[in-house]
């Protein structure tokens, strides 16, 4: 019973390593996290941060982790997850349609990787600790 | 002044060749003004003249979608034209489909604006709306005499590049294209005013209507399928060598139920697609790409699942209405149930 | 709680040798605001520039924009908790300098944020464009980490507006609004045949330049909670967030909270204004149950027939913003949404990333996927070094001249989604 972090983030593999799983490529895209995270979700993993975590637009961000689990306190439906990811891949795609990312120079990068690493940080303080795991 | 160059696309009943017996016949294209395009020229003005008559039969469209989609850009091209309207085609689905299909490949191809007509229940406006100006029509051809003059209108429009209004004041379907303006007062003042008026229970108008919410909740998840019996249900066009029941090739209005009692694969001497809306080339040689009974055989023997119904169900998807396509689940879901299937696999394309 | 605004109206700016107001013009004094600034070592440089509407004049990029402001009487200090003490707001007397904005500006590369011209054709976007601006440009120390280079931006605008803000403190105002809201139950016997609507303000609370404080509270932190209206008004709510300019919701907008000065404006005649809901827009899904039931139970809790919903971001926070209204909208309470939208460069995909049945009310703020031209300029404030990877640029958008074409989502609050803009989208 434990949490997956799925991601493109350095900062956020070194953060987690250890910690949780962590499922980690930086040559993926966003949407390659999102793919990832939604064929994870239609093996029955649940989602426990947000997809879309930030409203930095998917063609603004080259990064992109999202955090899974085995166990969630959120009452939900499973197809509720399987929604969620296929929304988000639509509108991921569609900014992508209207514009690629841009071209970022390593110290931009680098700041996105810590806006990327914020979100999951801010989420997981807050996340269920499981059982079995002791701090 | 040169005029500007038309041509009008109408299917074989408009062009008064004949009704359903007739829905058949291959593309071709006159010189000049045939049946409804009186009314256009009329509309249109002196300015315009309607050069040419596009026509094909809708059956014959709907079965060749893509041959006849060539066919009848060459032909049209021969003409020149610098606008083109299609229909009004009101509430026939095949005939919309075919001006909406037609409409779209001539903006595409020839670059030039075009123009079709529409009733709100026909399938041809979900399709196309977004690519295209559909003006609203009424369901019959009894509302030609009023839906010419405002296709004609806005065809006008376009063709001299003036300013294109909203929907409600040029007459189109709306495209569910968001455009910006500047409204008298601000938002929050708007959301309060709105809000007064769904408290008192007053019709109100949003300004953003959320995407259709025609959906069904997913069943639950089958608990035991070792012993679950499940069958196909495709809306792929795959049917029996010849198309016994004559499911049609776009905008269905039956669905079929063959057997496949006994058969190990679907073979391509058995079963044939009639589906009008992809590249058959594929599954034609291999129909198991669409009802994949192959597959399905090998995990009844390893006992993934119970057993599979000795049929499937099957109708064509493109075209076909949301209306048509609930009447044929209300149809044929007594018979699943009294089969006692458990699920359903639903293949599409 | 009662609350007056005395607005004391500025329309125009000035150098000088003193800050003071004096007939309508507010003279700053450069040196001590940079003083001021500069007494955070974070901060290594720092440049006052003023702008005023109809110049030819582009700042980029801001950070955020503030009002000056003051508080006379009634208990507490301005921005409590985030600048000054903690302390009780939103009662008694508060002076502004209406129509004078602090605009804080300085490269945080790669985040982007927005643009505010002070005439052409972008300025009919901007609210700002329309405002006498002091214009703060810094310059952080060399490595800063990020978080607290926020940080230091952050209260930068917060210090320079309290700083301006106490020479209106002994000043007649030009006008007076006065803003109440009863306890509860006096509020509700006060108006018994008016429909009761309250407002839910949803903050953003995503993260690191994606937050918002409550009395200093990073709000991502907290469970929904009722708050006086006039709260707001004395800086109770702070804007952390410098993402996607065109609908911050910056700290000046905090301030003036459309919903809630419309709100007032009806209140009494045609519904009952009863107060204000807060919650957050958080990452962490099960917190989006937690806070959207919570949200539903108050809303029933303190007897509302109506309410007004806002948000603040795309992509997450369109989930909070549906899951609140679902929530509402069935414990019988009937919701209005007010949002902005990003159907994608042709207009033509869904403008939300999510949506329910429920929302079938939404006063629209635009589309932010529109792009305008933007001519050059004779003077800039900061840098457009980076236009074409601000929020809306794009490789190659950029001209010699200085011009440049982007989408208006680039420019400070064009799309503001609280619906402080008469910006709308429809559908063609």
């Amino acid at each position: 019973m434990g949490y997956t972090v799925v991601t493109n983030n350095v900062l956020c593999r070194d953060r987690f390593q250890g910690e949780y799983d962590v499922v980690y490529n930086e040559d993926w895209s966003y949407l390659d996290v999102l793919y990832q995270v939604r064929d994870l979700v239609q093996k029955g993993a649940i989602l426990i941060t947000h997809p879309m975590a930030g409203s930095l637009k998917p063609n603004q961000t080259p990064f992109r982790s999202v955090v899974i689990g085995t166990f969630t306190m959120e009452d939900k439906e499973p197809w509720e997850d399987i929604m969620l990811m296929e929304n988000s891949i639509e509108s991921c795609q569609k900014f992508l349609r209207g514009r690629p990312l841009p071209d970022y120079a390593e110290n931009i990068k680098k700041d996105f990787r810590t806006l990327d690493l914020s979100f999951i940080e801010g989420a997981m303080a807050r996340a269920f600790r499981c059982p079995g795991i002791t701090e | 002044m040169d005029k500007i160059r038309v041509v009008h696309y109408i299917n074989q009943f408009f062009a008064q060749i004949g009704g359903e017996e007739k829905a058949d016949i291959p593309p071709e294209i006159r010189p000049g003004i045939v049946g409804p395009g009186a009314a256009l020229q009329q509309g249109l003005g002196d300015e315009f003249e309607v050069v040419a008559t596009a026509i094909c039969g809708d059956s014959h469209f709907g079965a060749n979608l893509e041959e006849d989609t060539a066919k009848l850009l060459d032909m049209i091209a021969e003409y020149k034209p610098q606008l083109f309207v299609a229909g009004p085609a009101f509430n026939a689905g095949r005939y919309g489909v075919a001006c909406g299909t037609i409409a779209k490949a001539v903006e595409e191809k020839l670059g030039i604006p075009v123009v079709t007509g529409m009733y709100v229940e026909n399938p041809g406006v979900d399709m196309f709306r977004k690519d295209l100006f559909i003006i609203a029509t009424g369901n019959s051809a009894a509302d030609m005499r009023k839906s010419m003059p405002v296709m004609a209108a806005l065809a006008k429009k376009l063709a001299k590049g003036e300013e294109v209004l909203g929907p409600s004041i040029e007459g189109y379907h709306e495209r569910g294209i968001r455009v910006n303006y500047f409204a008298d007062i601000r938002g929050s003042e708007r959301g309060i005013q709105m809000l007064l008026k769904k408290m008192a229970k007053q019709p109100f108008e949003t300004e953003y209507p959320m995407p259709a919410f025609d959906r069904v909740d997913p069943a639950a998840p089958v608990t035991d399928m070792k012993h679950a019996k499940i069958a196909v249900v495709t809306s792929g066009g795959i049917v029996p060598q010849g198309n016994p029941d004559h499911i049609e090739s776009s905008s269905a209005t039956k669905w079929g139920l063959y057997s496949i009692e006994g058969m190990d694969h679907m073979d391509k001497k058995d079963f044939m697609t009639i589906h009008g809306g992809y590249d058959r080339a594929f599954v034609t040689e291999d129909p198991d790409l669409v009802v994949p009974l192959d597959v399905l055989r090998e995990l009844e023997k390893e006992g993934e699942f119970g057993e599979l119904a000795n049929y499937f169900i099957t109708t064509t998807g493109t075209g076909t209405s949301t209306g048509n396509a609930k009447r044929f689940g209300e149809e044929f879901v007594p018979k699943l149930l009294e089969d006692n299937i458990t699920a359903v696999i639903l293949t599409s394309t | 709680m009662r609350l007056e605004l005395g607005k004391i109206h500025i329309k125009d700016v000035q150098f000088g040798a003193e800050t003071k107001v004096e007939a309508g013009v507010l003279y700053v004094n450069a040196d001590e605001i940079c003083k001021l600034v500069l007494e955070d070592e974070r901060i290594i440089n720092c440049r006052v520039e003023l702008a005023h509407p109809g110049e030819s004049c582009r700042i980029t990029p801001v950070k955020d924009v503030l009002e000056p402001r003051v508080k006379v009487s009634g208990g507490g200090q301005i921005f409590p908790g985030a600048l000054n003490k903690v302390g009780q707001v939103g009662s008694g007397r508060t002076h502004c300098l209406d129509g004078a904005c602090v605009v804080t500006v300085g490269k945080i590369v790669g985040f982007q944020e927005g643009v505010i011209d002070m005439s052409g054709p972008a300025a009919e976007y901007c609210p700002f464009s329309k405002t006498q601006n002091v214009c703060v440009v810094i310059e952080p120390k060399d490595g800063l980490e990020t978080h607290d280079y926020e940080q230091a931006g952050r209260m930068v605008g917060l210090k320079v507006a309290d700083y301006l803000g106490q020479f209106a403190r002994d000043l007649e105002p030009d006008e007076i609004e006065v803003y109440e809201t009863k306890p509860l139950l006096e509020q509700i016997a006060e108006y018994p045949d008016l429909p009761k609507v309250g407002y839910l303000h949803m903050l953003q609370s995503q993260g690191l330049l994606h937050d918002t404080f409550y009395y200093g509270v990073d709000a991502k932190t907290f469970i929904p909670t009722l708050m006086y209206p006039t709260e707001i008004m004395d800086g109770a709510i702070v804007s952390g967030n410098c993402v996607a300019p065109c609908d911050k919701v910056t700290t000046y907008h905090h301030f003036h909270n459309p919903v809630i000065e419309d709100l007032y404006k009806h209140h009494g005649k045609d519904l009952n204004f009863v107060g204000v809901i807060l919650t957050n827009e958080n990452v962490f899904l099960a917190d989006k149950e937690r806070c959207s039931d919570m949200v539903a139970k108050l809303a029933s809790y303190i007897g509302l027939d109506g309410i007004l919903i806002t948000e603040e971001g795309y992509g997450n926070p369109d989930t909070d913003l549906m899951m609140n209204c679902r929530k509402v909208q069935n414990a019988g309470v009937d919701v209005v949404l007010i949002t902005d939208e990003f159907p994608g460069r042709d207009g033509k995909s869904l403008s939300l990333a999510d949506a329910c049945k429920e929302a079938d009310a939404l006063a629209s703020c635009g589309n932010g996927n529109v792009v305008i031209h933007f001519p050059p300029m004779d003077r800039l404030i900061g840098m457009t070094d980076f236009i074409e990877m601000q929020i809306g640029g794009w490789a190659g958008c950029k001209n010699d001249d200085g011009s440049f074409d982007a989408e208006i989502q680039i420019i400070i609050a064009s799309t503001i989604a609280n619906g402080f803009n008469k910006l709308a989208a429809r559908g063609y």
